[in-house]
């Protein structure tokens, strides 16, 4: 029988039409939620851009918006969020990423656009300018380094090199690392237990932190400088009881062992170095050119700073990777390429560029920028002269494509204090680090086909 | 006439007419029943229409994706059947996660249910300025659980906190808070230090006791704690039931370690001492760190099937000793 009009509404019916409501008002809200690229606005064009908060400035954006007619939208970097837009079909214009771990990833699963045809028109990015750091964010589907582009690097820094506070070195009557010829990987280890202070147990000065930009791109670079590789040729597995791995995982866990620095086993409250090596709580710490920029606005702490080259293996290789490369790349379903490609060209490039390489926030990725490079103190001089020469030892340590480098982190994390407090030891923690990454990328490469 | 009077006059035939109201001219005649049927679905309509948005469609979604192997982002992700859910019966970390939930569960919720009801018996006292007492424990409670949790992670923090500066200086050794096996403890003082959401409801739960009752007992020689026994806390059973059953909810699904732990990704969850990595801090793992959507959302259902299972018990073990104060005559 079919129900009339002012018929008792039966609780079937209502559930059923709640349920309709319910179907449409998703469908509405999927066609609402996430709609970040709007195509053209009233005074110009829309570009929605994905980053950290200070990646790009309020100001900055108002300066596009006056030098290039765009409105910038910023949206919070959050990888969940992320790929819900890319899920959703409705992604940012530009997006943050990290070209040494995040590209591969990305590219591999076909989100990213290739941008070969715009940098060749481009007469802002011109190819020749390129620094080599910017190969991180090619990608030929194999191999990272190769291949077309697909973002660039904002700056980089080689993030195996390390300051130093010659303050606390004196005080320890340690001498100072050199500046133009790599420490061992063993000597800065001791180096570190020299310098380290404590009291009742508590650790008042850490001797130096070591732990890169991920664990993951850590142990690859160090596996590398000891003259192996972390992955197999098509990065599909890791092997860590190689002789070259198994020596980079060793020193690493007597690193932490030892408690002379920040590690799973005994974390930095601060999260990060900054904060405790500007307090004069640690006495070296694993950060590359980039952390002179938090360092020279403090004049007396930019006075007994150091920046020193990457540590090597004894009788192994110089290597001085960048891990990390942040940039910028441009989702596929972009809905607004051609003014993203600008706002990009003008982050690049022009103004924000600049403004990066004259703050010492890392090194410019235009080699037409490198003048700008704060070279007026004594002590930036210093940092400068030790970082030219570094550059001759920069090298591309590729990373797998088949997941990210936060779930290897995430499986390291979960496995490696056992070997860290002693429990197990490093061929063990080596061969179950083998077996739950060795999983995880198997089931990424069943993934990307 | 009582109300139900009034229901029966306006549902039988005519009521309109005896009403005083007029039945629209040429249109259909809607009973009292109909109109009482539609307002309540009109007003309850907001709810239901987001109860199946916001929680039926995600479940339904997430149940999809268990039986998938969906990433969030790769191309060939496939059906698997029941194949993350086999994965996780032989999972030893998601068994040991679980199981560490389970301990957390029966650990803290009656730890928080005994100390909000001490507070809360405090506190009815009459105390002077009893009024400030009772905001001062209850203050806590209204801290956002980020504030709570980055407070701990200072104040426990091995090297420069301040729990460890107090026992340094009496001359002890400084002790390792934020790592095995000590990490579990300052676990459960977050939980205690926010016992004043259980204290009000205790409180309110205390104020309905009928006074008569502990004056007759104090006439027949009760003692304070045989009243509090015999009395107060057989009146209070509804309220601790119904903590017991919202707490140990809440205390499976606990996510709060996260920001103890010391990296500020989403590899940071794994970071966690391991007695402190519970099921859920797995799940997020599994989602957020990993990209393994279908086993994530195969852990979560799997979740929610045991809080109802362990609910479902906790109503059939307590129904003996659970004391509803109602007149029977009521349920008639």
């Amino acid at each position: 029988m079919r129900p009339h009009a002012g018929a008792s509404l039966s609780r079937r019916r209502f559930l059923g039409l709640s349920a309709g409501g319910a179907v449409a008002g998703a469908a509405a809200l999927s066609g609402c939620a996430l709609q970040v690229s709007t195509g053209v606005g009233g005074s110009g064009e829309t570009v929605t851009v994905m980053v950290n908060s200070g990646d790009i400035l309020p100001e900055q954006v108002q300066q596009a918006k006056k030098a290039l007619g765009i409105k910038i939208k910023l949206v919070k970097y959050d990888i969940t969020k992320l790929i819900a837009m890319l899920t959703g079909g409705n992604p940012p214009d530009l997006v943050r990423g990290v070209g040494a771990v995040d590209l591969p990833f990305f590219a591999a699963r076909d989100v990213a656009e290739e941008l070969d045809p715009y940098f060749a028109r481009s007469s802002v990015l011109k190819p020749d300018d390129l620094d080599p750091v910017n190969d991180l964010w090619r990608f030929d589907g194999r191999t990272q380094g190769k291949g077309p582009r697909y973002g660039m690097a904002k700056d980089f820094s080689q993030d195996s090199m390390f300051w130093y506070n010659a303050a606390a070195f004196d005080k320890a009557g340690v001498d100072y690392p050199p500046e133009t010829e790599p420490v061992t990987y063993e000597e800065w280890l001791d180096n570190a237990r020299r310098l380290v202070q404590r009291r009742s147990g508590q650790t008042t000065v850490f001797g130096g932190s070591f732990n890169g930009l991920t664990r993951s791109t850590l142990l690859a670079t160090m596996t590398a400088s000891a003259g192996g590789s972390l992955f197999n040729d098509d990065f599909s597995q890791v092997d860590f009881t190689t002789p070259e791995a198994r020596k980079a995982l060793t020193w690493y866990m007597d690193y932490a062992k030892t408690k002379v620095g920040p590690s799973l086993i005994q974390p930095d409250p601060n999260g990060w170095d900054g904060p405790t090596y500007q307090a004069g709580r640690m006495a070296m710490s694993n950060s590359g050119y980039w952390m002179g920029g938090m360092i020279y606005p403090d004049k007396k702490l930019a006075e007994v700073s150091r920046l020193a080259p990457a540590p090597l293996f004894a009788g192994g290789e110089r290597i001085s990777a960048c891990q990390g490369g942040t940039g910028l790349w441009m989702p596929r379903g972009a809905k607004n390429k051609d003014a993203a490609w600008r706002v990009f060209e003008w982050f690049f490039g022009e103004e924000p560029a600049k403004a990066r390489a004259s703050g010492g926030w890392g090194i410019p990725t235009l080699k037409s920028l490198r003048s700008l490079m704060p070279a007026e103190e004594e002590y930036q001089k210093r940092v400068l002269k030790v970082q030219e020469n570094e550059l001759k030892h920069f090298s591309v340590v590729s990373f797998t494509p088949y997941t990210r480098a936060e779930a290897l982190d995430a499986l390291f994390n979960q496995i490696a204090p056992a070997a860290m407090n002693g429990q197990i030891s490093v061929d063990a923690l080596a061969g179950r680090l083998n077996s739950a990454i060795n999983e995880q990328l198997k089931r990424g490469k069943e993934q990307v086909g | 006439m009582t109300v139900d009077q009034i229901s029966s006059v306006a549902d039988r035939p005519g009521a309109a007419a005896d009403t005083g109201r007029a039945p629209a001219a040429g249109g259909p005649r809607i009973s009292m029943t109909t109109r009482r049927h539609r307002a309540f679905y009109m007003f309850t309509s907001p709810w239901i229409i987001g109860f199946l948005l916001l929680t039926i469609t995600p479940m339904v979604y997430a149940l999809w994706l268990s039986f998938t192997t969906f990433d969030g982002i790769s191309p060939h992700w496939k059906y698997v059947g029941l194949g993350n859910y086999r994965e996780l019966l032989n999972d030893p970390v998601t068994w040991d996660a679980l199981g560490r939930a389970g301990l957390f569960a029966v650990t803290s919720v009656p730890l928080s249910i005994a100390a909000g009801l001490a507070l809360a018996v405090l506190v009815n006292r009459p105390l002077k300025a009893r009024g400030l007492f009772r905001t001062l424990l209850y203050l806590p409670a209204v801290v956002p659980p980020v504030g709570a949790g980055l407070a701990f992670k200072l104040l426990f923090d091995p090297n420069s906190g301040a729990t460890n500066g107090v026992i340094t200086f009496f001359g002890f050794d400084a002790i390792g808070w934020l790592a095995d096996p000590y990490a579990r403890y300052v676990l459960l003082m977050t939980v205690l230090w926010a016992a004043g959401n259980v204290m009000i409801i205790s409180l309110a739960g205390l104020q309905d006791v009928p006074r008569e009752l502990h004056e007759a007992a104090r006439i027949d020689g009760a003692s304070a704690w045989r009243t509090f026994r015999s009395i107060t806390v057989p009146l209070l059973s509804p309220v601790l039931l119904f903590q017991t059953v919202t707490g140990m909810i809440a205390s499976v699904q606990t996510i709060m370690p996260l920001l103890l732990a010391p990296l500020g990704d989403t590899s940071g969850i794994t970071t966690v001492p391991q007695s402190n990595y519970l099921y859920m801090m797995h799940v997020f793992a599994q989602y957020f760190a990993l990209g393994r959507y279908g086993y994530a959302s195969a852990l979560l259902w799997v979740l929610f099937v045991l809080i109802l299972i362990a609910t479902g018990l906790i109503f059939k073990f307590t129904s003996g000793v659970v004391f509803y104060n109602v007149d029977p005559e009521a349920k008639k």
